[in-house]
């Protein structure tokens, strides 16, 4: 299904839920073209959800999702994975092949879904690898590399096919803070460069300010706020003032064993 | 007895019933789906997995089992032409052990054997396998990119048992044909050429036509269940070994269990 639609992502009142429990409940966002939209919230409140909603991975209980013109809760199976090789992921524990080398890892959708020879996809292998500077590491196994690396050659892998789109998950999540400064620096560089939107989802806040163009707080299932990063900074919403500045005094743990337990 | 009680007593058939029904609906969903990723590929013209992808399971599936599969039939072999042809041997017909062990190897142990073997062996690594696949999210990033996940992951790994199970079947009746002409040498003193003679002359065309449609059948059902079981996997390392006994102890019983029911419409349908 198409629609005039000029933003790379729109959630229109996106509802989801497992079995009892409501993760999004109404969540609408729409996401510009070269946005680096970081998405906000606590841990289990739907931030990882609605990235694998944008991939077709998971169906909404109910409410649409637009990539560019298609509507991903529509497609059909062999469309949305026509749709799947313009976004690229890149996953909190990196989810590399672990039978395949780093080298293979990258060249796997080339080899999947491209017409290529072996000698392009080496050159482009070759050229993603030092994107990301991990040309010496093209044979060591996933198991040979460290936390860092591997998501230095998730993100290469994800780049390999000139996504429109890239979503990351957590993407300096148990790094230390040099190598996720690093992290957050090549994916700056490389959505720059390459001219991709890309959606970040993040609790690490030093990290989401580093990177972002627009910031999201989801909360409760719902997108509260949403706004450039100094806007969102200075944002009076209570639950935004709690998230940034970690106290336990607040809505965020208002009726919850947590809040009991402090009390 | 008050309808309380009934409920409480019908019920739990009901909902096992009811499990068991969707778990075969969920089977046949995914082996359907498998084949549709499968011909889509071939139809654009494609090959859905790389060569190098299904050798490396029949090397892992086929060749590596080898050595089980014989030692294990011929060892069976060896016991079951002793035990028959004692018993054989006191009513004078000892000459009846090779037709007896043959064609009940061709047709009936050989596959039922190598299934059974295969998947302890085999059907339990490809579920450990996806399963973990699936917990790590590489099935999941697979999917991401847009390849098929069935068609690379697990139509490789069902042809390669697909192929290589009547292979393995006929290895396990040569064993176990091997060592019943030892014993009958040894013990019954039938020379190896009128074992031949006896072992030709008692086992007809369809009985390994039978074996053989058997294997195949016994291939489909392992590799399906193995690989379903794989990537059905949830919650970490325990959902691996819990899927994994789940995988060898649905194969096996799905084994014996579809052996019977091709037996009995076999003996309905070609009675002699």
């Amino acid at each position: 299904m198409s629609t005039q639609n000029t933003d790379v992502v729109e959630l229109r009142d996106v509802h989801m839920q497992f079995e009892e429990k409501k993760v999004l409940d109404g969540t609408s966002l729409e996401v510009h073209p070269e946005d680096r939209l970081v998405i906000m919230g606590q841990s289990g409140s739907g931030k990882s959800t609605i990235l694998r909603l944008i991939l077709g991975i998971l169906q909404p209980t109910s409410g649409s999702i637009f990539f560019k013109q298609f509507e991903i809760t529509r497609l059909k199976r062999r469309k949305l994975q026509q749709v799947r090789r313009s976004i690229g992921m890149v996953y909190q524990y990196s989810a590399l092949l672990s039978s395949r080398n780093v080298r293979d890892n990258i060249a796997l959708p080339l080899e999947e879904l491209t017409d290529k020879s072996p000698d392009e996809i080496d050159q482009i292998v070759d050229q993603k690898l030092e994107l990301v500077g991990m040309k010496d590491s093209k044979d060591l196994m996933p198991s040979e590399l460290s936390g860092g690396m591997r998501k230095r050659v998730s993100l290469a892998r994800a780049l390999v096919l000139e996504p429109e789109l890239v979503l990351f998950d957590e993407p300096s999540a148990g790094l230390d803070p040099v190598i996720a400064s690093v992290i957050d620096e090549l994916i700056i560089n490389l959505t720059e460069k390459s001219q991709v939107t890309s959606i970040i989802v993040t609790h690490e806040m030093g990290s989401a300010f580093r990177i972002g163009t627009r910031m999201a707080m989801l909360y409760q299932g719902k997108i509260i706020e949403d706004a450039a990063p100094e806007e969102f900074k200075r944002s009076t919403n209570p639950v935004v003032s709690q998230f940034l500045s970690g106290s336990t005094e607040g809505p965020i743990l208002e009726g919850t064993q947590d809040a009991i337990a402090t009390k | 007895m008050p309808e309380g009680n009934e409920a409480v007593i019908v019920a739990p058939g009901v909902q096992l019933a009811r499990n068991f029904f969707r778990e075969v609906g969920s089977l046949f969903w995914f082996v359907a789906h498998t084949l549709n990723e499968t011909t889509e590929r071939l139809q654009s013209g494609r090959l859905p997995f790389r060569a190098a992808s299904f050798f490396r399971h029949t090397q892992r599936a086929g060749v590596d089992s080898v050595p089980l599969v014989s030692l294990v039939s011929f060892f069976l072999g060896l016991t079951m032409a002793l035990l028959t042809g004692y018993q054989l041997q006191r009513f004078g017909t000892e000459r009846l052990i090779p037709g007896l062990v043959s064609i009940a190897f061709t047709r009936e142990l050989g596959p039922l054997i190598t299934g059974i073997m295969l998947a302890a062996r085999i059907g339990a690594a490809f579920t450990a396998e996806l399963g973990t696949m699936q917990v790590s999210e590489e099935v999941e990033a697979i999917e991401a990119m847009g390849i098929g996940p069935l068609r690379f992951l697990v139509a490789p790994r069902m042809l390669a048992l697909f192929f290589l199970m009547p292979c393995l079947s006929t290895i396990s009746n040569i064993a176990a044909i091997f060592a019943t002409s030892l014993v009958s040498r040894a013990y019954f003193s039938i020379a190896f050429v009128y074992f031949l003679d006896l072992v030709r002359d008692a086992l007809l065309i369809r009985d390994i036509i039978t074996g053989v449609l058997k294997s195949f059948l016994f291939a489909l059902l392992i590799g399906a269940i193995a690989c379903y079981r794989g990537l059905s996997v949830r919650g970490g390392a325990a959902g691996v070994g819990i899927a994994t006994t789940s995988s060898v102890v649905t194969a096996v019983t799905t084994v014996i269990g579809f052996d019977t029911l091709y037996n009995i419409v076999y003996i309905v349908f070609y009675p002699t």
